[in-house]
């Protein structure tokens, strides 16, 4: 359809229907079949419609495949680390096998090896890198990696505390930033001055080193996804990796839980003051003008703001203003952040009822769906929850049940999305199967 | 018991920092030299305090002068590094004075490397007989840029000015904010993998090759200033915040509209220039032997604004910055470009006594000596036109006048007003014979 009003004069529901557009119709995708693109087009309708709180023909499923196909392929997370071509295969014959889905991607989250053990950062493990090799995740390391004093630095120069603090304390590869010189004194050749130095010269030229690594580790992602998409499933994930909340950018990867815990007693105001910073940049620089991406779904994994990690009145004060204004700037751009509410959020539901009607999908993990759907129905699709121990551990049947009920409890008026509480890594495909087999059964709305 | 530097009065940080500068950074070769050096210094220390020397210290800004008087053009000295210490021992041997450092000659081809666009020299946009490199002044930062170079520095300068002014870097413009850290490593390695950057990085390694090349002649230059019993004098440099903006950003246009039409934005934006060139200025010292800060200073002059535009625009941002360091032990040597009025120099003359030098190029130097005379050391000014264009005799005249208007009472500096080109020799010989002459007390 010609566009025939100006992008800033359209309303989000406006912008947001372009970008449903092109997620239905992606510009960059030769189907192998007629068939493969009328069921694009019926499963992404089917998302959108439960997104718009409407009722599609039945219930969407976003199945939590994750790495589950390395281990039903007989391979590992670890041995994909260094296969790329291998992964690719074995998604392949897991694509075929399987049969329907309503949305599927390829390995992604498994990061390149060789690029990972040269960059190795002090927050992240993997297999084989500080976790077993057989390990079937990789592993957050939270710390303390901002220190308590440093919030007006860090507000003073955003940038300089990223590239020069930050990085050396995170990646030793980095290490040689701490000698960058700042840039608040922007007479003189800086970067000569810089790359004289020869460890830092170093670190560049180890990461160039990899860049042929890195070449074939993007070229292999973008390979499996287009064949993915090309044969009719869609992804859901092409809006981009966005930002989280404000705080968990501050709990998870600067202060740590025990810092931002001790913050928020010690000196609320400058944890405030930076999360306003954070938050403004954040709009200013990744949500205005955001590209027009495969999908407008923003995935966002939320981690200190549910029940266990802090009271109602925190949630309040500390972490929902600025995380729904967060959420309000992306839905103004036309995009649908979804955030994936680790952990449980029963006590929260109540709070998290003040957004635009079907402006966000909350995608829940523990949280009582029952609930969920009496708070934020008629506001927010909903998402979620079957069990990981369930699908891992429980039988086609029980699979089958427990999906029953939630399609039970949630489905009514549309605006649900059959979902895993988590992704599984090792487990029996029957079971992923019999819960697309419930939304068949149990999900189809009557017309 | 010691006193802590952080319970030190500024004097006596300062006095802390004379001492560092009285002890040379090597050993110097005889006890006659090392002598030497101490005497010189101490003249110069005597003069900064407002105390009475032995004699008028001399210091001559030579620049391009150095290549000139060896036979060679400003060209030649720019690419054939191999030429610049035999030019620069010569100049030493030949002009006695109370400091040197090294040359101020440039690496051209580290800016040629990386496509420098705020300079033009003899054989890259100027004729190869030019004797002086050309400043190009621009608007290196849109008027709208002013919250993104207060709220996040380093992007402004990674993501803006620095592809803006090195056109090597052209490829920094494509590259989101670095303000955020999450992915920032993977962010970084997926920027070295664009083959634009492969190229810039290529550049600049090859630049900062260039680079140390040149750095090393410039390091055995100041090596032989040392081994003469030349104090080093040059400890940093820093701007007054107005001329941050006016020279480096905005250029003049740009200010002037600002001046105007946002001049908050302008006068926040200072406060912010000040504060980080304080820290930056005392960082550069405190690596230095000398606590000596030189100022270059230009937009704040008698024919670009005028003096209630000064005191609001150029001065309190300028006084703030200038007593930052000084309170850290430092010397700011400001060298005004132009002339200031009487108006001018009494609001500078409101700096505690003694913390500064004011270098003079075309201002009344018994009116400098009138207003400031109580207030702070002063410097100059034989001019460049001067050496230019006149005979030994009428220099050594003017400058015999120069010391007699300024010295008395000391806190005199003979020097130029500027840096030089070409000029006979024996003119500048004639400012040093005046000085040894009639410096004396």
């Amino acid at each position: 359809m010609p566009q025939t009003k100006e992008w800033k004069d359209m309303t989000w529901q406006e912008k947001r229907e372009a970008r449903f557009d092109r997620w239905l119709n992606p510009p960059e995708v030769k189907f192998v079949s007629k068939e493969a693109e009328q069921l694009y087009k019926e499963r992404v309708t089917r998302f959108i419609k439960a997104i718009k709180l409407e009722e599609p023909d039945r219930v969407p499923v976003m199945l939590p495949t994750g790495n589950f196909p390395a281990y039903w392929g007989g391979s590992s997370f670890h041995e994909l680390m260094y296969n790329y071509k291998k992964g690719n295969e074995i998604w392949k014959k897991y694509m075929v096998a399987f049969g329907d889905m309503d949305a599927f991607n390829g390995p992604n989250f498994i990061p390149a090896g060789k690029i990972s053990e040269v960059v190795r950062s002090k927050q992240t493990k993997l297999p084989g890198l500080g976790l077993p090799k057989e390990a079937t995740m990789n592993q957050f390391v939270e710390g303390e990696y901002m220190m308590p004093d440093e919030y007006d630095r860090y507000m003073l120069d955003p940038t300089d505390y990223n590239l020069r603090v930050m990085m050396p304390r995170t990646t030793p590869l980095f290490e040689s930033f701490k000698k960058l010189p700042a840039f608040s004194n922007i007479m003189g050749n800086f970067w000569v001055m810089a790359l004289t130095d020869p460890d830092v010269r170093k670190t560049f030229e180890t990461l160039m080193s990899l860049t042929d690594e890195q070449r074939k580790w993007t070229a292999a992602t973008l390979e499996i996804s287009q064949y993915i998409k090309e044969r009719g499933y869609p992804s859901l994930f092409g809006g981009g990796v966005m930002a989280g909340a404000p705080f968990d950018h501050f709990a998870d990867a600067l202060r740590g839980t025990q810092g931002i815990a001790r913050d928020m007693f010690r000196q609320p105001k400058k944890l405030h003051e930076a999360m306003e910073r954070y938050l403004n940049w954040t709009i200013e620089t990744n949500i205005k003008n955001f590209p027009m991406t495969q999908s407008p779904i923003c995935m966002m994994p939320l981690h200190k703001g549910d029940d266990a990690f802090m009271s109602d009145k925190q949630f309040a004060e500390f972490y929902w203003p600025t995380y729904r204004r967060l959420l309000l700037a992306m839905i103004d751009e036309g995009l649908v952040p979804m955030p994936f509410a680790e952990g449980r959020y029963t006590n929260r539901l109540k709070q998290i009822t003040d957004t635009p009607p079907s402006g966000v999908v909350w995608y829940f993990d523990q949280t009582d769906m029952k609930e969920a759907k009496r708070i934020l129905g008629g506001i927010c699709c909903i998402a979620g929850n079957v069990p990981t121990s369930v699908v891992i551990k429980g039988t086609p049947e029980t699979v089958k049940e427990y999906c029953r009920k939630l399609i039970q409890d949630c489905a009514p008026g549309g605006g649900f999305i059959l979902a895993g509480g988590a992704s599984i890594d090792n487990g029996k495909i029957e079971n992923l199967q019999a819960m697309m087999e419930a939304a068949k059964e149990h999900g189809v709305y009557k017309k | 018991m010691e006193k802590q530097w952080s319970e030190m009065t500024w004097q006596e940080r300062r006095e802390e920092r004379f001492k560092k500068w009285l002890n040379p950074p090597v050993k110097l070769p005889s006890p006659a030299i090392e002598k030497l050096y101490k005497e010189r210094l101490t003249r110069m220390i005597k003069a900064i305090k407002m105390e009475i020397p032995d004699r008028v210290p001399i210091h001559l800004a030579a620049n391009s002068f150095v290549a000139y008087n060896a036979g060679h053009t400003l060209y030649d000295v720019l690419y054939d590094y191999s030429l610049i210490k035999p030019s620069w021992i010569k100049f030493l041997e030949e002009f006695e004075q109370d400091s040197a450092d090294a040359p101020g000659f440039f690496a051209a081809r580290v800016y040629e490397i990386l496509d420098y666009k705020v300079n033009a020299w003899p054989g890259h946009g100027l004729p190869k007989t030019s004797t002086l490199p050309n400043f190009i002044e621009k608007e290196y930062m849109q008027a709208d840029e002013y919250d993104l170079f207060m709220k996040d520095p380093f992007d402004f300068g990674l993501r803006k000015f620095t592809p803006r002014t090195w056109g090597a870097f052209e490829p920094f413009t494509s590259v989101p904010s670095f303000s955020s850290y999450s992915g920032l490593p993977e962010r970084l390695m997926m920027m070295c993998q664009d083959p634009n950057f492969k190229k810039l990085f290529k550049a600049i390694v090859e630049a900062s090759d260039e680079n140390a090349k040149h750095q090393k002649v410039m390091m055995e230059c100041a090596q032989e200033s040392l081994k003469r019993g030349f104090p080093p004098l040059m400890g940093g440099v820093m701007l007054a915040p107005f001329d941050t903006v006016a020279d480096m950003l905005r250029g003049t246009s740009g200010v002037v509209k600002d001046m105007f039409r946002q001049p908050e934005k302008l006068l926040e934006s200072l406060e912010i220039i000040a504060d980080n060139s304080i820290r930056s200025t005392v960082g550069m010292v405190n690596m230095a032997r000398s606590p000596i800060v030189f100022v270059p200073m230009h937009k704040g002059a008698d024919s670009f604004m005028s003096v209630p535009q000064f005191e609001k625009f150029y001065w309190p941002t300028f006084r703030k910055l200038i007593l930052g360091v000084v309170n850290e032990g430092c010397v700011p040597m400001m060298i005004i470009d132009g002339s200031y009025n009487e108006a001018r120099l009494k609001i500078i003359s409101e700096l505690p006594k003694s913390c500064v030098i004011w270098t003079m190029e075309k201002t009344d130097m018994a009116l400098s000596k009138k207003i400031l005379g109580n207030s702070a050391c002063i410097a100059g000014n034989v001019t460049a036109a001067m050496l230019y264009t006149q005979t030994a005799q009428q220099i050594k005249e003017y400058a015999r006048k120069l010391i007699e208007t300024c010295a008395p009472g000391g806190g005199y500096i003979l020097a130029l007003g500027s840096g030089i080109d070409k000029c006979d020799p024996k003119n500048l010989h004639a400012v040093v014979e005046a000085g040894l002459e009639y410096g004396k007390y």
